[in-house]
């Protein structure tokens, strides 16, 4: 450890980047050919199959509720319920997280909904580091 | 090519066998298909095994080791939910090809306990960090679009496991044999909106056997009982958006039921009884609409009307499906094939689906996979 106190965190999900500045993003990749988007680095696209290796993009962190389930058992330790939820982000990248902030009855398909780095529940790896999560929160008045 | 027939169809009956191997299950079933075929195992030109846990084990080895080490191939399948109709697909290409006059399909499960799902991960345990990866959850989440989209009711959900528990209560070999009214359904333990514990499948042990045949083999031991196939089909999932972050469950399976009503030349109008993979409540109200049983967006009116249940106009999951008569993983695909083969024949007693000729089988494998069977009376 040096006295410099700026920890780079290590990120909790496949989709998510450190940038240089500690500033996470998320992570998509497109088909320059058909503009399939999907999450993860392929060889080829999955869509149509076109050898142009997908190219990684910056994704928005805005988006719209697809779906969701309110989670009332999961596996032994984890906290119920939440809120499971499935968002379209506004540049065709789609997401699984945990929906925050939001009343079951409020729930509904296409609501608007903003993605929220987090600290993925204070988890730290072995020597320490600190995980980076997220989760989405509603956009208020944009209905 | 010569036509495959199935002359030879058993399975246990589900349940928790704490006390047996799944291999001892396997070897089981494969003697009840042989002795319904009047067959022996020296009879077989080759064993195609199933199971999704217990897939690297040489499952079709250990049956043989259990019932007679004939020197056969054996072929040892796994694909998730589906790895049972891939061991009968396995098994009626090794027919079609002309290299064996019969075969064995059988598939064996031993479940583990306790709720399905999740996947290696490096990280955090992205469980309620990054929603859920459990199966109710992935379920839930399918059937919310529907719901979405057409108004389907929880109701309407529901209504699948009453009729489902229903059907079980005439299956002698179905895990559970109870009627649970609509307000018990609802009742039950919520696990993921809005499934509640009683339209979630039973997780239990089972495994399940069929011998398939060539024409010219199934004419030597008689056709009276014999069932034809008129389809076999399996398929990976397509590109679909949001597959898989969101399990697309619907296009694989419409993909499926499209190339096996190609192949039988039929369609759904056709059919006489579905047993089709309602691992959950939701998913049998998609499945009507992806296996073309009534129109889009139809599902939830479908149900209501009565007539998915025996004695209605296309009767779904008689054997009490999985959510009754239970999903041991790697045999269910076997197994609703052994409902449909028993149905066909006319030989299940109080849940007979009258006139029975013609009838589909689907299993839904995660990750994923489709398998359709298209079976008709010889």
């Amino acid at each position: 450890m040096t006295t410099d106190s700026l920890v780079i965190p290590k990120p909790g999900n496949t989709v998510i980047r450190i940038g240089g500045d500690a500033r996470p993003w998320i992570a998509g990749f497109r088909c320059d050919v058909c503009g399939a988007a999907v999450t993860e680095r392929t060889m080829a696209c999955r869509a149509c199959a076109s050898r142009t290796p997908p190219a990684e993009f910056r994704a928005v962190e805005t988006g719209r509720l697809h779906t969701w389930s309110v989670v009332h058992r999961s596996y032994p330790g984890v906290a119920v319920p939440f809120v499971s939820a499935i968002v379209d982000l506004d540049d065709g990248l789609t997401l699984k997280g945990t929906l925050r902030g939001v009343d079951a009855d409020a729930l509904r398909h296409g609501l608007p909904v903003a993605l929220v780095f987090d600290d993925a529940g204070g988890a730290h790896d072995k020597e320490g580091v600190p995980y980076v999560g997220f989760h989405f929160q509603p956009r208020e008045n944009q209905a | 090519m010569s036509d495959v027939y199935i002359v030879g169809a058993d399975m246990i009956a589900f349940g928790r066998y704490p006390d047996r191997t799944y291999w001892q299950l396997g070897a089981e079933a494969s003697l009840g298909a042989l002795d319904d075929a009047g067959l022996s195992i020296k009879d077989i030109g080759a064993i195609y095994a199933s199971s999704c846990f217990n897939a690297q084990s040489m499952l079709g080895q250990k049956v043989l080791k259990e019932i007679g080490q004939t020197g056969v191939p054996c072929i040892n399948v796994s694909n998730a939910c589906a790895s049972g109709a891939t061991a009968v697909r396995e098994a009626f290409i090794g027919i079609k090809s002309g290299i064996y006059d019969a075969v064995l399909a059988v598939g064996s499960e031993k479940n583990p306990r306790g709720m399905l799902g999740g996947a290696p991960f490096e990280g955090p345990p992205p469980e309620g960090l990054f929603g859920s990866e459990s199966m109710p959850a992935v379920f839930a989440e399918a059937g919310m679009v529907h719901a979405a989209a057409y108004g389907t009711t929880l109701e309407q959900f529901a209504q699948v496991a009453v009729k489902n528990h229903h059907h079980a209560t005439m299956n002698p070999k179905a895990a559970y044999r109870k009627e649970t009214p609509l307000e018990e359904v609802l009742a039950s333990e919520m696990i993921a909106w809005p499934l509640t514990k009683l339209m979630c499948s039973a997780n239990v042990d089972g495994a399940a056997a069929l011998v398939l045949v060539s024409e010219k083999k199934a004419r030597e031991i008689g056709m009276s009982r014999a069932v034809r196939v008129r389809a076999s089909m399996l398929v990976s999932d397509p590109y679909e958006p949001r597959n898989p972050v969101m399990f697309d469950c619907n296009s694989v399976t419409r993909l499926a039921a499209a190339k096996a009503y190609e192949m039988a030349g039929l369609g759904p109008q056709d059919l006489d009884l579905v047993e089709l993979h309602d691992c959950f409540a939701t998913a049998e109200i998609l499945h009507y609409e992806n296996l073309g049983l009534c129109g889009e967006g139809e599902a939830g009116r479908l149900i209501d009307s009565g007539d998915t249940a025996l004695g209605g106009r296309i009767p779904v999951n008689v054997s009490g499906g999985l959510l009754s008569k239970g999903h041991p993983i790697g045999a269910t695909g076997v197994a609703n094939m052994v409902e449909i083969v028993e149905q066909l024949r006319g030989e299940v007693g109080a849940r007979q689906v009258a006139g029975a000729r013609i009838g589909l089988s689907h299993v839904l494998g995660f990750g994923a996979a489709a398998g359709v069977h298209i079976l008709e009376k010889a």
